[in-house]
């Protein structure tokens, strides 16, 4: 199991809000293919953790590697940005129908690529039938797909989820737990921070814990 | 001064007694001037329209950029340049014409240009005017704006500029805004005009320096009928710019 490298290992992470020292992290590690439920306190540091990862906030790290490559996470390096994608709690659209919204991170690069895949993903989100909607009418459980699709025809290798059941309930809810097992075996890793009930218990999904700024690893439920 | 290219108002009584034009003549005289395609009238419209839309092409991109930069970046002193940034917007233009004047002047650094007295002068001092105003509000949107937004794009593997253009677009109807309002600007000041134009009939005499020059004459026909086209512009622009802003929601059947 262990021979494989882990996909991202980072080392002394330190993150510092003025005196308050919100992050004092010994070690993080990602495997491939594997999923994680990062759960805390409200102010834990949860979401400043995986915006870390995602390049979107700065800490001090002293050590960091991807998939045994010793990488800097200041500046961003191009590789762990192809590889990394960040959802937020509440996903904002771009002006544009669904399908273009899915499209976005495909058409900022400047290879050409295939309408398919882009249906693909919309198929696996749920959202084919809203394609040429216009996305900013989407609902909130509607919106958190077409991001969760957005991202996912990228093709990351790590997927940061924040809080994604947050804000919905019923249906919306299901319909978004669902689509995490279908993530996990199509090889990418996940990394969900949140409070539900029924996410953490998801089989094969491995437990975090943020408690005074330090990682804890939980291995069954309790 | 007295170059008479005014035809139709030649052609007004012109004798002291007659000097005392009641004001529903001028009007009557005024709509004359314009439909009859009167061709002075037009010609000095023409040099405003130019004048005001070469400057906002020359203003916008520059405008547009810093705005953006001023909003979407954390640097030492930018309270003071947003500042200094929303003082210029109160600046009179007089006082934007009189240091242009100055640079423009024979003596000036950039008196070999010859712009003084010139279209360009006008538009260089229009470029000037239209600035602060297009910056700021550039600014206000960018500011206004979900940084989500920016976020998004850079997760999903945007590199600056296209960061900087998927913002731009989700704020197109403030930047919109901005536009509508500096061209406004520049196309209803007169001070700065006057000064670095100077007025001269064909050339550079603007709508707003010509209804200060017949007015000051006394002779309000032609002032009126100006004003009456400044006036149908001012509420075109914000008739679109309430389109515009009334339908932020089904923005894609606009463009």
């Amino acid at each position: 199991m262990s021979t494989t490298p882990p996909l991202l290992h980072l080392q002394g992470i330190h993150k510092q809000y003025g005196e308050r020292e919100l992050l004092a992290i010994d070690e993080l590690r990602i495997n491939c293919a594997s999923a994680y439920v990062l759960t805390g306190m409200n102010g834990s540091g949860k979401s400043s953790l995986l915006r870390i990862l995602a390049g979107l906030e700065s800490a001090q790290i002293r050590s960091a590697s991807f998939l045994g490559q010793p990488v800097r996470l200041q500046p961003y390096p191009v590789l762990l940005r192809q590889a990394i994608v960040y959802v937020h709690q509440h996903p904002v659209m771009f002006s544009g129908t669904v399908a273009d919204n899915v499209a976005f991170g495909l058409r900022l690069k400047k290879t050409p690529y295939q309408a398919q895949q882009v249906q693909a993903a919309m198929l696996w989100a749920g959202i084919a039938h809203l394609a040429n909607q216009n996305a900013k009418t989407l609902s909130g459980g509607e919106k958190q797909r077409v991001a969760l699709a957005r991202a996912k025809v990228l093709q990351p290798r790590l997927l940061l989820l924040d809080e994604p059941t947050s804000s919905l309930d019923g249906e919306a809810r299901e319909q978004i737990i669902a689509l995490i097992p279908t993530l996990i075996h199509s090889g990418s890793s996940v990394v969900i921070v949140c409070h539900d009930r029924e996410l953490i218990a998801l089989p094969d999904v491995q437990r975090l814990k943020l408690r005074d700024g330090q990682l804890f690893f939980r291995i069954d439920g309790s | 001064m007295s170059r008479q290219s005014k035809t139709a108002l030649s052609r007004l009584p012109n004798t002291a007694s007659d000097r005392r034009v009641k004001i529903s003549d001028a009007i009557y005289q005024a709509f004359v001037l314009l439909f009859t395609g009167d061709a002075t009238l037009w010609q000095i419209v023409w040099v405003s329209i130019k004048t005001s839309l070469l400057a906002l092409l020359c203003a916008t991109p520059l405008a547009v950029w810093s705005g953006y930069q001023i909003a979407s970046t954390a640097f030492h002193g930018r309270r003071i340049v947003i500042w200094l940034l929303q003082a210029a917007l109160s600046f009179p233009t007089v006082l934007i014409g009189l240091l242009l004047y100055l640079l423009l002047s024979r003596q000036g650094i950039f008196g070999s240009w010859h712009w003084l007295f010139s279209q360009s002068g006008i538009v260089a001092g229009q470029v000037l005017i239209a600035l602060p105003v297009l910056t700021a509000l550039t600014l206000s949107a960018v500011q206004a704006a979900d940084t989500s937004y920016a976020e998004t794009a850079i997760t999903l593997g945007a590199g600056r500029w296209q960061v900087m253009r998927t913002v731009l677009h989700e704020v197109r109807f403030g930047v919109m805004a901005a536009l509508i309002n500096g061209f406004g600007r520049v196309l209803s000041e007169v001070g700065c005009a006057m000064m670095v134009g100077g007025n001269i009939a064909g050339e550079t005499r603007t709508i707003t320096t010509a209804i200060a020059l017949e007015t000051s004459k006394g002779e309000f026909a032609q002032g009126i009928a100006l004003g009456v086209v400044l006036i149908a512009f001012a509420l075109c622009m914000n008739a679109a710019l309430l389109l515009l802003q009334g339908n932020t929601w089904n923005a894609e059947q606009i463009r």
